[in-house]
């Protein structure tokens, strides 16, 4: 949101009149829309943040309900059990976001903050860090994800960098962040699927 | 009639590693004593996973250990429930059915869904603590070491009293392997391990045996090597204490009081490094360095004696062996 107040004093005196006239009214409007008197300063971060929040919150939502529908896990399953109730709750996921696609979640506004912060936060780490981070991706075939397919149960989950893990946005614990190649992935755990990613995501590295 | 030949060859190649190699137990087996087994890397399903889940059935015998903590790679490649039983329960069968309870951390090749399989122990969560006697155990999750992981690790620590204190996980924050230690968590969960007087660390990922030097006051061993093996994938120098590569191993485990026993086996039943470690707390003079190492050629010769003004980490040295 702009600041009315900062914007006045860029008008030459003879508009002032009119444009204070025009702030006024427009300050008069913001304040009604906020139910407040005066205009608020809102960081963009995390305006952008609150609505990947609120996707992701609506997403939950809509897995919790689908668990719910294919029965909740039983935590004294056995394996059997535990992948086909893995397996149920993937398809009836897939099933109820028929045109899901990449960016639904990681919006290009959010994406956008996501690469910058990524970015500075591996421009800030040494050499070795950034080579270990590498070499986590080197068991990892050349594996290209899809927003709702499975993470294959053959290729490992890449160790993600714990010092960037505090940064992102915080997850619910049915969803985790992990790194495929350069890609950003959002994987909802108990079904094994990947439903949002975010190429680019993260620098190349030699 | 040649391949009759060749049959009978790889049996004894089989055999022979297991039976004509003198399978001693070095460690005090005093009463009341916590003992368990170290595993890392172990679910290939494939023979060598075989060959030294054999091994450790039969020091169990000499040994009895009651539990045996896995360093993560529980079950490489895919886990469907088949997999379970050809990775898991049919090699460590002997054991199972002998009650051994196995306690698992989670590894790069592990899906977090292992946390629901009974037998891991992990009671549905990534990361767990438990308590045997006067040992209280830290299972991380190094595969993903977000926030709330580290809170609740300061937390448990701060709760875990006058303790021995244990962390085991997947990923070594020290090593000489190839693939280098993970400097990213090490400076996260080294000062809390200072901070709150974690004594030992078991880390798996590298398929080797390394006794690191102590770093900070914690001894930190890999021993991922106990179905796969990077031969040669450790460097002696400043940083280890005993590396050992060219055979698979595990390890057996003792603490009794203020003193941690262990020894370590090589897959053909080679006792390759031993020692005992007293914790800090004890205070007690350090014994002499060089823990005797039998038959291995990846033995490495510690440089120099602890000096006697670090009384609070003795180096290990060659427990007193006691019969059955």
């Amino acid at each position: 949101m702009r600041d009315l107040s900062d914007e006045e004093g860029h008008v030459s005196l003879t508009e002032r009149r009119g444009a204070g006239i025009r702030c006024t009214v427009a300050a008069l409007l913001v304040g009604l829309a906020l139910g407040c008197g005066k205009a608020e300063r809102v960081d963009p971060t995390e305006a952008t943040f609150a609505e990947f929040t609120k996707r992701i919150d609506d997403f939950v939502a809509l897995r919790n309900r689908l668990a719910d529908s294919v029965g909740q896990l039983d935590p004294t399953g056995t394996p059997a059990e535990i992948t086909a109730r893995s397996t149920r709750l993937a398809n009836a996921i897939i099933a109820a976001r028929p045109n899901a696609k990449a960016g639904d979640i990681f919006t290009p506004e959010v994406a956008t903050i996501i690469a910058t912060m990524i970015k500075e936060e591996y421009s800030r780490r040494p050499a070795p860090v950034i080579e270990t981070r590498g070499d986590a991706q080197e068991e990892l075939p050349n594996f290209i994800p899809q927003v709702d397919s499975l993470y294959p149960t053959t290729y490992p989950l890449a160790t993600f960098p714990a010092t960037l893990l505090p940064l992102l946005p915080r997850l619910p614990e049915q969803l985790e962040y992990r790194v495929v190649g350069r890609y950003l992935v959002l994987r909802d755990i108990e079904a094994n699927l990947i439903i949002d990613l975010m190429p680019n995501a993260l620098p190349a590295v030699e | 009639m040649k391949l009759l030949s060749r049959i009978v060859l790889a049996a004894l190649a089989l055999w022979l590693p297991a039976s004509a190699v003198a399978q001693e137990v070095t460690l005090p087996q005093r009463k009341g004593s916590v003992r368990f087994a170290v595993l890392g890397d172990v679910g290939t399903g494939d023979k060598a996973q075989y060959t030294v889940a054999s091994q450790i059935a039969t020091f169990r015998k000499k040994f009895p250990f009651t539990f045996a903590i896995m360093l993560g790679d529980n079950l490489y490649g895919s886990d469907r429930p088949q997999d379970y039983q050809r990775k898991f329960e049919v090699p460590y069968k002997p054991l199972l059915d002998d009650g051994v309870e196995f306690h698992a951390a989670l590894g790069n090749h592990d899906d977090p869904n292992q946390r629901y399989y009974k037998p891991f122990n992990l009671g549905g969560q990534r990361y767990t603590t438990f308590k045997k006697g006067s040992v209280r155990f830290f299972v991380l999750d190094s595969n993903y070491l977000d926030p709330e992981q580290v809170q609740w690790l300061e937390k448990e620590l701060a709760a875990s009293g006058s303790d021995w204190k244990i962390a085991y996980f997947h990923h070594p924050l020290y090593t000489t392997a190839r693939r280098g230690p993970e400097v990213e968590l090490r400076t996260i969960l080294e000062p809390i391990f200072v901070k709150h007087g974690v004594e030992v660390v078991f880390q798996g990922h590298e398929h080797i045996y390394e006794r690191i030097k102590p770093q900070k006051g914690i001894y930190y061993f890999t021993a991922g090597g106990s179905a796969k093996l990077r031969s040669g994938d450790t460097r002696p120098g400043e940083l280890v204490e005993v590396g050992f590569a060219t055979d698979r191993s595990f390890m057996l485990v003792e603490v009794d009081g203020d003193e941690l026993y262990f020894q370590t086996i090589s897959g053909a039943g080679r006792t390759v490094d031993q020692g005992v470690i007293r914790r800090r707390a004890s205070a007690k003079p350090p014994l002499p360095p060089s823990p005797k190492v039998t038959a291995s050629k990846a033995r490495v010769k510690p440089k120099a004696a602890v000096p006697a003004t670090k009384p609070a980490v003795p180096a290990p040295t060659k427990p007193t062996p006691s019969p059955m």
